[in-house]
């Protein structure tokens, strides 16, 4: 297998630059990113540092100005919108910072809403969303609406809802940001597991030094250009 | 969990404001139940025959008709029968109890429209025992307590006996009971000989002549054939089939139809203002939410259904209440007025649930597609 192979996600000139009250604010100019697959990659950074942007433009839900954005085989930037949420929805998860729960579903419902866009029965269906929940640690709390949740919990729901479906990579957007300390250490080894144990690629945007630690590297963004990169103790 | 499933939680998420959206959409479609059974039923234009056709005076419905037209008119070829009618309006006991009595000869009646009124041989055998005998519907006997064998008097607006009194008595001889249900019978048959031998004025003339053409020739044709036999003899004619005659009839004192589409358009005009706005507030309450399912790679197709779905779903069930209502009322209603629920006004319905469901459910949908993820996300 060759080095090019061994990559999973791969930016190239990536340009991009939003129109704000006429004036043009750029955000990338030529940003380039490669992770292999099975990575862990933290991108921490200061606020307007891009790194949202960057997780839209790999999540499809925004498009570079110029530049290709790369993810296995698939070309993100040459599809149009409908083939990009299909794309999502077959090969991607995301979690939140606020969870994104929907409140009038429950816990299980919450965490089938990916599975109601594959050709599962509804036995396959729920034979899956109990799996999950129970390798995120909510077995039993099937039919708990998110409000009656704690933080970690509704997260935990969120990371289910985001595996469900098996994707390769998960996108994570501040995971631990609402979180007390305790909650979020879980979070993290629950996102290590999903690494380590199932192989997924994680690339997960935090301000949180501790959180950054459990990434296998961190990049560090700033004015849209990759400054430091620090790589995990063996 | 289905998509119809999470539709359903979607339209329910805010518990009162789905009840009294619904309770909304039932009172527009109670509305329309009530006033299109009335239309269909109490006026009884609903059961008439397009085939069988009336013969008034071209000069209107005032005037009458000499009996010696009868002949000429029969000796048309294609008139397969004849019949003829004069109208006593009057009241029984007080002036707001009125009924009409149309005086025909019984067996020239059963012969041109005796299956629709229901009449029996039975029924005409009854009225040969005595000349001032009638039948009365079933509704009209229904309302006012009648029964056979019953002596009733009914005062005439117009008609007076040769006595100079108004007051014509009859006996029960039998009740008729229509067809089917949407039939008018809310009125008494009484025999012409009897009402034109007691009249004081317009003796040996008639209201309408009641035509049934031959199986060979069509209702239009034929009636413009008899007015054009009557258009140069003292007594030009107008002729319509009996639907025509009975709406036009109706409409001499409203236009009930007009009024009645007036009524429904303005209730279901203001249902779809009320229901469009609370449909695309509530939408725009969700805008964070459906950037959530087109993350989560839910389509375009997805969302709209979605939100369409959720509209059915409240027009269905508010709309189904309120024609379910409509249908007790008609089922439990008092005869007098007249209301049928029939399948017409049923599929009517139907049909207009779903259009109105589609049309209020189009405007959040497409305010929910152009929404970018990007955008839906800032509106946390």
């Amino acid at each position: 297998m060759t080095e090019a192979q061994d990559i999973y996600i791969q930016l190239e000139s990536v340009s991009k630059a939003y129109r704000v009250a006429g004036q043009t604010l750029p955000i990338f100019s030529g940003l380039d990113l490669a992770i292999p697959k099975g990575d862990f990659v933290a991108v921490m950074g200061p606020s307007g540092s891009g790194k949202s942007t960057l997780l839209n433009m790999l999540a499809g839900i925004d498009r570079p100005d110029a530049g290709r954005v790369r993810i296995g085989t698939h070309s993100l930037d040459q599809m149009g919108e409908a083939a990009r949420g299909s794309w999502r929805a077959h090969h991607m998860g995301i979690v939140f910072q606020f969870y994104n729960l929907l409140p009038m579903l429950n816990a299980a419902e919450n965490v089938e809403l990916p599975l109601l866009l594959k050709p599962l029965s509804a036995r396959e269906r729920r034979v899956r969303v109990e799996r999950v929940l129970d390798l995120v640690g909510l077995a039993g709390r099937e039919r708990q609406y998110p409000g009656m949740m704690s933080g970690g919990q509704q997260q935990r729901v969120g990371i289910a809802r985001a595996i469900v479906a098996d994707p390769g990579l998960l996108l994570c957007d501040e995971p631990t940001g609402d979180l007390d300390r305790a909650s979020a250490d879980d979070i993290l080894e629950m996102l290590q597991t999903l690494n380590q144990v199932l192989g997924k690629t994680i690339l997960m945007v935090t301000h949180d030094p501790q959180a950054a630690r459990c990434a296998k590297r961190t990049l560090h963004l700033d004015k849209g250009v990759f400054v430091e990169e620090a790589r995990a103790a063996e | 969990m289905t998509f119809l499933h999470l539709a359903r939680r979607n339209a329910l998420r805010k518990p009162l404001r789905a009840v009294l959206l619904m309770v909304c959409i039932a009172t527009a479609f109670l509305i329309y139940g009530l006033t299109t059974s009335f239309l269909a039923g109490a006026q009884g234009t609903s059961a008439a025959s397009e085939d069988i056709l009336g013969v008034t005076s071209a000069g209107g419905r005032t005037q009458a008709l000499p009996m010696a037209a009868l002949s000429p008119l029969a000796a048309i070829p294609e008139v397969a029968g004849v019949a003829y009618v004069t109208r006593v309006r009057g009241f029984v006991d007080v002036e707001k109890n009125v009924v009409a009595v149309s005086a025909a000869d019984m067996a020239r009646l059963m012969d041109v429209n005796g299956k629709s009124l229901g009449l029996t041989p039975a029924l005409l055998s009854a009225m040969d025992m005595a000349r001032d005998r009638v039948l009365v519907g079933r509704a009209l006997a229904d309302a006012q307590g009648w029964t056979v064998g019953q002596r009733v008097a009914v005062t005439a607006f117009d008609v007076a006996k040769q006595d100079g009194g108004r007051d014509w008595r009859f006996e029960i001889a039998g009740i008729f009971e229509g067809e089917t249900a949407s039939t008018d019978t809310y009125f008494m048959i009484a025999r012409y000989d009897y009402v034109n031998a007691a009249r004081a004025r317009g003796r040996d003339t008639v209201d309408a002549f009641v035509v049934r053409p031959s199986a060979q020739v069509s209702p239009a044709v034929l009636a413009a054939r008899i007015d054009a036999r009557f258009a140069n003899s003292a007594s030009p004619t107008r002729t319509q089939s009996e639907k025509q005659f009975l709406e036009a009839f109706l409409r001499q004192y409203a236009d009930v139809g007009l009024i009645v589409n007036l009524v429904v358009g303005a209730a279901f005009v203001t249902l779809l203002m009320i229901v469009v706005n609370t449909m695309i507030f509530a939408i725009r309450e969700r805008t964070f939410e459906i950037g959530v399912l087109k993350t989560l790679g839910f389509s375009s197709v997805h969302i709209v259904t979605l939100i369409l779905v959720e509209t059915s779903f409240v027009f269905l069930f508010g709309g189904g209440i309120g024609l379910l209502l409509a249908w007790l009322a008609a089922q439990f209603a008092g005869p007098e007025l007249g209301l049928v629920f029939s399948p017409a006004v049923l599929v009517k319905g139907a049909a207009i649930m779903v259009g109105l469901s589609l049309a209020t459910g189009a405007l959040p949908a497409i305010a929910a597609l152009r929404i970018p993820v990007i955008n839906a996300f800032r509106t946390r």
